[in-house]
């Protein structure tokens, strides 16, 4: 009994202690967004209010050095993320199928498969620098174009694993039947393979719209200073006014916990650590 | 894309109708056409750039051959990629020490506060690190809440804050981020370690250190080696929160050098050294890595 008691003790003390470290920093930026006045050394603010929600959601105007309406960032964020969602989908979707279910050599396919191995494994940054050398001399540097190609090759790598690995765990026998009984391979794949994908499917392509929601280093290389994607205004936000950039970061983590909290359960484990990096 | 369609409709046609395999119909070359744009992609868009950064790193800044980038880059930079080398490495450690912990307690534990944890604990996977960064810059600010905090308890004296814009900072926000991914995957793992093992172990009088150290990690030994190489390679290539955190301060991670490299100098030389030298960093893991994938079949 006193065991007992003593074990859950320790519990208690472990659970406290997790819950503050997980929470304290998140308590951190939701108050910050909403501190008007906060003097340092009071433990809280000491006026509170929705003043820089409303200036940043561009409701009311405000000359406050480093304020930003931040609607355009984020439709432009958006919009971005819709386009590289479509394009990257159209090609990852053919890829994976092909990788997970049609003959290819092995050797081939192994090089393949190295090649979307290689950019989850070795440092993106030093690629982008050279991208940005590529497209300085073709001029897309600083053009939506160019931040939505290099936002297509982050999110392409794991919707191609993704896409490949819902096709695999269909059992090849599903579309051998449909085609049995006379279904092109096409028909095949639109009636039968098709829908049992579809959870994965669109796992993949909200997977791909949150890196491309979410995507830093590419985009500062590529888009910056014409290109201003949510995460670009939270980083000239960071350095100026520390309401606004609380209150970009709270807007940019709700779409990242809502979807992912709805999808996580398609997704491998080991996909999960791609966002944001 | 009709045209693609048609030509696929062809191929299902045309191999029932002649029954067999036929070399030289369109069903042989369709895996190539599938899979030829994202491969194209990749190429284009990401082996030719990365194997770009090595070729320029040897080029000098008057178009020749030579070494002078590695020579400035060892000069100017050999603190700061120990440093990387350095503050990846613990941060690595820790947040591997506190996941296989916090996976043992999820795997062997029930109740509501273990539940909780079980659910709670995955929310910072979600977040992007430049979310984080913001984040940390006001958690962990000379006047932010956690010197408040600590002061209140009397641990530290509130006109001497810490100052936690440095490793120590960076480390929090790396294992805060990644110890959660590495408790998703080992706990994946410890799952799939049936209860008869533990049981055993148990009934010849193991208690829980040995538990762990002689059934959960050793049986669970690949997967652990595959989280600690993703959150490895992903940390030495980590740039938003470092530049966000420490910024112009010294010493600084390689990706902040490489940054600060491009924008204020355009010296691309010595940036692409730098990016060969973060390679290196990474490259016995990503190789394993790379490996091991390729042995498991990837997405099965």
């Amino acid at each position: 009994m006193r065991k007992g008691g003593f074990r859950k003790t320790i519990e208690i003390i472990i659970f406290t202690l997790f819950m503050f470290f997980l929470f304290a920093p998140l308590f951190s930026m939701g108050i910050w967004s909403v501190a008007l006045r906060w003097y340092w050394p009071n433990t809280l603010p000491q006026e509170i209010g929705l003043d820089y929600w409303l200036q940043a959601l561009g409701i009311t105007k405000s000359l406050t050095l480093g304020a930003v309406n931040v609607i355009p960032a984020f439709l432009l964020s958006l919009g971005i993320a819709i386009i590289v969602v479509i394009i990257t989908m159209v090609i990852a979707i053919p890829a994976g199928y092909s990788l997970a279910k049609l003959k290819i050599p092995a050797l081939l396919k192994g090089m393949i498969l190295i090649l979307f191995l290689l950019p989850r494994a070795f440092p993106q940054q030093p690629v982008f620098i050279n991208l940005m050398l590529m497209f300085n001399k073709i001029g897309i540097t600083g053009t939506v174009f160019g931040v939505i190609l290099v936002h297509l090759v982050v999110g392409l790598v794991f919707a191609v694993w993704i896409t490949a690995s819902t096709f695999s765990s269909i059992p090849p026998e599903l579309e051998e039947a449909a085609r049995s009984v006379g279904a092109s391979r096409l028909k095949a794949f639109l009636k039968v393979t098709l829908p049992i994908s579809t959870p994965g499917l669109i796992a993949s392509a909200v997977f791909v719209f949150l890196t491309s929601m979410d995507e830093f280093t590419g985009t500062f290389f590529i888009g910056i200073p014409f290109v201003t994607t949510l995460p670009m205004t939270l980083y000239s936000a960071s350095g100026s006014n520390i309401q606004f950039a609380s209150v970009i970061a709270i807007l940019l983590l709700i779409p990242s916990i809502l979807f992912m909290i709805i999808i996580q359960k398609f997704l491998k484990a080991e996909h999960l650590g791609g966002i944001g990096g | 894309m009709a045209n693609n369609l048609k030509n696929k409709l062809a191929v299902g046609k045309s191999k029932i109708g002649s029954g067999a395999e036929r070399p030289h119909s369109y069903a042989n070359i369709l895996p190539y056409i599938l899979v030829f744009p994202a491969v194209m992609v990749i190429l284009l868009l990401y082996l030719y750039p990365f194997l770009s950064s090595f070729w320029k790193s040897f080029i000098s800044k008057e178009g020749a051959l030579s070494l002078a980038n590695y020579e400035k880059t060892l000069h100017l930079y050999r603190y700061d990629i120990l440093f990387t080398m350095g503050v990846t490495a613990f941060s690595t450690f820790i947040a591997t020490v506190l996941s296989i912990l916090v996976a043992v307690y999820l795997r062997l534990t029930k109740g509501w506060l273990a539940n909780s944890i079980g659910i709670l604990y995955r929310l910072p996977i979600f977040l992007p690190f430049v979310v984080i960064a913001q984040m940390m810059r006001s958690f962990l600010a000379p006047h932010g809440i956690l010197n408040l905090f600590l002061a209140k308890l009397g641990l530290i004296n509130i006109e001497n804050p810490l100052q936690l814009f440095n490793w120590v900072g960076l480390t929090f926000g790396f294992v805060w981020k990644q110890a959660p991914f590495m408790i998703l995957i080992i706990l994946g793992g410890f799952q799939m370690i049936d209860n008869s093992y533990i049981e055993a172990a148990k009934s010849v009088g193991a208690k829980l250190p040995q538990i762990i150290t002689k059934v959960l990690i050793p049986m669970n030994k690949p997967t652990i080696l595959i989280a600690v190489t993703l959150v490895f390679c992903s940390l030495v290539g980590c740039f938003s929160f470092p530049y966000m955190l420490i910024g112009g301060k010294t010493p600084v991670t390689i990706t902040v050098d490489i940054a600060h490299r491009v924008n204020y100098f355009g010296d691309y030389g010595v940036a692409n050294a730098l990016g060969v030298f973060s390679y290196i960093l990474v490259s016995l893991l990503a190789i394993y890595y790379v490996k091991s994938m390729m042995k498991k079949g990837i997405y099965d």
